[in-house]
């Protein structure tokens, strides 16, 4: 039973959240998302990794938070979740850090807006609170698609 | 890191164990079915009981070489059954058949559940059944008369044809270890130096008390002077007599017989054994290959470079076109490792019911990339049991009908042209349209006027429909076709139900067999760039935009003769309008005809390498894939005949009159 786990910790919209590391697969710069048509508004297309089409979600838009446009410090999170292979475009993504078991709190009714359906716990580190994401939670496919439509509306109507 | 680590050669050992166990299991089914038919009282073709009893004696051996006791003793168990079979001392009968099946069953259980570190099948009820069925008499010892009766090439071979050759015998084993590592003498650097001064008859490893021991047999023609160094480095050597009818002296009978399975499967052959992800590798680069020598043919093009230069990319294209090939043909495999679990399958569901059913196999040495087999192992199984669950009517039932009162279900298997295609048919009840049509709406789901195959296939593959209120242990839980639809999408295939009510209902899967690169035509889309396969495009028109009309609310231009209906990509990507004079248009033909796909412009022709949108969240009809043009960036790969699905056909007399309105298109 590990005490301290590896988290990678990234930022959106001024605040931080913390990944376990044993989902992460790397982190890249952004240079080119595909955008798809008809997907849901939080996938914002898909990029190339070693070979495979992996869909890009955008956590902001994920979390409701306003879109941003990407700056140099915008980061790729790969992720693997039971066999699936996603990646979250946040602000910034760098450090790795321990999070001792013990400083991670369930988190309290005050501190949840729309993100807090996908956030596990709180850690306090440093004084500064870190979110633990609830990956799971994030990637459930129910919330981020649209109940699905007839096929023919999807299509362009002449 | 020192693969010759016992850590390391266990690992290897365990992975190659389990991939013979497969292809032992596979091999022991198929000989089962085939005996199956003669247990109606004619006498068992003696060739399959020698098979049977090779493979579960190799079974038994490595299981033994592993460890794996219960597998041993299970295997073990049928090969003394096989082994009176064999002897006629006892006859075939539904019963002996039975045991064997189920002991087949068990043994697979035993390996996987080895394989996922899971809970073993208990054995001992199949263990008895097995003695029982053996009429008593004084069991020979392992080592038999009937071993050597099954198999006297493999056992007597090395050694006396090395004996023949004048080499005298030693057999050495040698223990690994982290000092003698340290010193650099390990199994590789022992192998050299045996191979040095003799032949290398045989090659045993296997485990004592969790450690690695090799055992060789080495022939050499001088025995060597001096054994002092090679005892130093751990090498022990011990002369086989000449007497010994298969040069064993001192060996106790466990080894024997590891050492018989161990080599027939150490016999050399023209066999390869190849992970998968070794082939994955090969598939990758070669995909690779093909988009740098398509771009390098862009170049050509634009550059105008000699005919020289376009020869050898020429040459090079077809290089790459029969490497591509000859890799596919690699990763084939017969399809009859998922074909012949299916009697086992229905056997058993067939046990814990009233209904009678049997299978039926065609095609079974179909090839099939064995990516491909590995996928479609669980939606088949699906497919058959729900066959069994909801198709096939009980023996009452099916009399009343007037049907013989045992179904039968048939498997499948043919390759047409570049598909592979399997059909799983039943003589059952058939689909009930109106009941399925009412179960839907029931449900809450959205259900057409008229049921068509097509909607009843799309409402019994929507996730959570099932036609039972509780799941039973068949099928129905909800997920199953579902799961089955998706994963024939993800392959690159369709689904199709054909079903007459009250005679049967047959599924047909219709998968691209060979591997995914095409010839595709590159086009702008606004600013992003889209792929759409070559073949599906009969030719490119550039009508002028003021021929385009608008038709009871579809836009058509006039081609050939009569009305083509067009549609505008820019609306699927949902971008505005342009003016433009010229449209280009991508003429489509699918079974309702042809249609335009109107596009910005043509960039180029590309052989593309096409990867699938496997994630759920990338299901959009139209989009069948993405692939990239050697900047990394992904592009779409359309499905244009999914796009075409939306579109509305005028009827063929509408006039085409200059006074119509003018359809503004872009």
């Amino acid at each position: 039973m590990t005490l301290a786990e590896t988290y990678i910790i990234f930022e959106l919209d001024g605040a931080a959240y913390a990944v376990s590391s044993k989902h992460v697969l790397h982190i890249a710069m952004l240079e080119h998302v595909t955008p798809v048509p008809n997907t849901a508004p939080a996938v914002d297309g898909v990029v190339f990794s070693r070979g495979e089409v992996i869909p890009a979600i955008n956590l902001r838009v994920r979390f409701g938070l306003p879109r941003q446009t990407h700056t140099e410090r915008t980061r790729l999170v790969f992720l693997k979740v039971q066999q699936r292979v996603v990646a979250l475009i946040v602000d910034a993504a760098r450090e790795f850090q321990r999070i001792p078991a013990g400083s991670i709190q369930p988190i309290q009714e005050t501190l949840v807006g729309i993100e807090g359906n996908y956030v596990e716990g709180v850690a306090t580190l440093k004084n500064r609170s870190v979110l633990i994401l609830d990956v799971g939670a994030v990637l459930t496919l129910e919330e981020i698609v649209p109940p699905p439509a007839a096929s023919a509306a999807a299509l362009p109507a002449t | 890191m020192s693969s010759d680590s016992p850590l390391e050669l266990k690992k290897e050992l365990l992975d190659d164990f389990y991939a013979e166990c497969d292809e032992l299991l596979t091999s022991i089914r198929a000989e089962l079915t085939r005996l199956e038919a003669t247990v109606d009282g004619r006498d068992p073709d003696p060739g399959t009981i020698e098979a049977l009893f090779r493979h579960l004696h190799s079974l038994k051996g490595i299981s033994a070489i592993v460890g794996l006791r219960p597998a041993e003793q299970l295997a073990h168990g049928a090969e003394d059954l096989l082994r009176a079979l064999s002897k006629k001392t006892v006859r075939l009968s539904p019963v002996i058949l039975e045991a064997l099946q189920v002991a087949t069953q068990r043994l697979g259980q035993i390996v996987s559940g080895h394989r996922r570190r899971k809970a073993l099948p208990d054995i001992g009820e199949i263990l008895k059944q097995l003695r029982q069925l053996v009429p008593a008499r004084t069991k020979p010892p392992m080592e038999s008369a009937a071993v050597s009766e099954a198999s006297p090439e493999v056992k007597a071979d090395p050694l006396e044809a090395a004996r023949q050759q004048g080499l005298q015998l030693y057999s050495v084993s040698f223990s690994p270890s982290a000092n003698l590592d340290a010193r650099g003498v390990n199994v590789n650097a022992v192998r050299e130096r045996l191979k040095a001064i003799g032949q290398i008859v045989r090659a045993t490893p296997s485990v004592r008390e969790g450690s690695i021991v090799f055992e060789f047999v080495v022939g050499v023609r001088e025995t060597p002077a001096d054994f002092a160094p090679w005892e130093n480095d751990g090498l022990h050597f011990e002369a086989i007599p000449a007497s010994a009818p298969d040069g064993e002296t001192a060996r106790t009978a466990q080894s024997r017989d590891a050492e018989d399975a161990e080599s027939l499967s150490l016999t050399p052959s023209h066999i390869v054994r190849v992970d998968l992800a070794r082939l994955d590798e090969l598939m990758r680069i070669t995909g690779e290959m093909v988009i740098h020598r398509s771009r390098l043919e862009e170049r050509i093009n634009q550059e105008k470079s000699g005919p020289g230069l376009k020869e050898v990319n020429l040459a090079l294209a077809r290089s790459l076109r029969e490497l591509r090939e000859a890799i596919s043909r690699v990763r084939m495999v017969p399809i009859a490792e998922i074909f012949t679990r299916m009697p086992f399958v229905v056997r058993d569901l067939v046990r814990n019911s009233e209904k009678k059913v049997r299978v039926s196999l065609e095609g079974h040495q179909t090839e099939v990339d064995k990516y491909l087999v590995e996928r479609l192992k669980e939606p088949l199984l699906h497919l058959v049991r729900n066959a069994f669950a909801h198709g096939i009517e009980s023996p009452a039932e099916r009399t009343a009908a007037g049907k013989p009162p045992e179904a039968t279900i048939l498997l499948r298997a043919r390759s047409a042209g570049e598909a592979l295609v399997i059909q799983i048919r039943d003589d059952g009840r058939g689909v009930d349209l109106v009941a399925l049509a009412a179960r839907a709406s029931a449900l809450g789901l959205k259900v057409p006027e008229s049921l068509d195959a097509g909607s009843a296939l799309r409402i019994l593959c929507t996730p959570g429909f099932s036609t039972r209120d509780e799941a039973d242990l068949a099928a129905g839980r909800g997920v199953g076709m579902a799961v089955v639809a998706n994963t024939v999408r993800e392959l690159g295939g369709t689904l199709a139900l054909d079903s007459t009510l009250g005679l049967g209902t047959e599924f047909t899967l219709r998968l691209p067999l060979t591997l995914s690169i095409a010839e595709a035509i590159i086009v702008s889309v606004g600013q992003e760039t889209c792929a759409v396969p070559q073949s599906a495009v009969d030719e490119i028109i550039q009508p002028s935009a003021g021929e385009a009309r608008l038709i009871q609310g579809t836009t058509v231009i006039p081609y050939r003769g009569s009305l083509l209906p067009i549609i505008r990509l820019r609306t699927m990507f949902k971008l505005p309008d342009t003016p433009g004079g010229t449209l280009t248009v991508l003429v489509v033909s699918s079974e309702r005809g042809a249609i335009g796909l109107v596009v910005d412009r043509v960039r180029a022709q590309r052989e593309i390498v096409i990867r699938p949108l496997a994630d759920r969240l990338l299901r959009v009809p139209g989009i069948s894939g993405a692939t990239e043009l050697g900047d990394g960036r992904p592009i779409l790969i359309l499905d244009p005949v999914a796009i075409t699905q939306g579109v509305v056909r005028p009827p063929s007399d509408s006039p085409v009159d200059a006074n119509l309105p003018e359809a503004r298109v872009s």
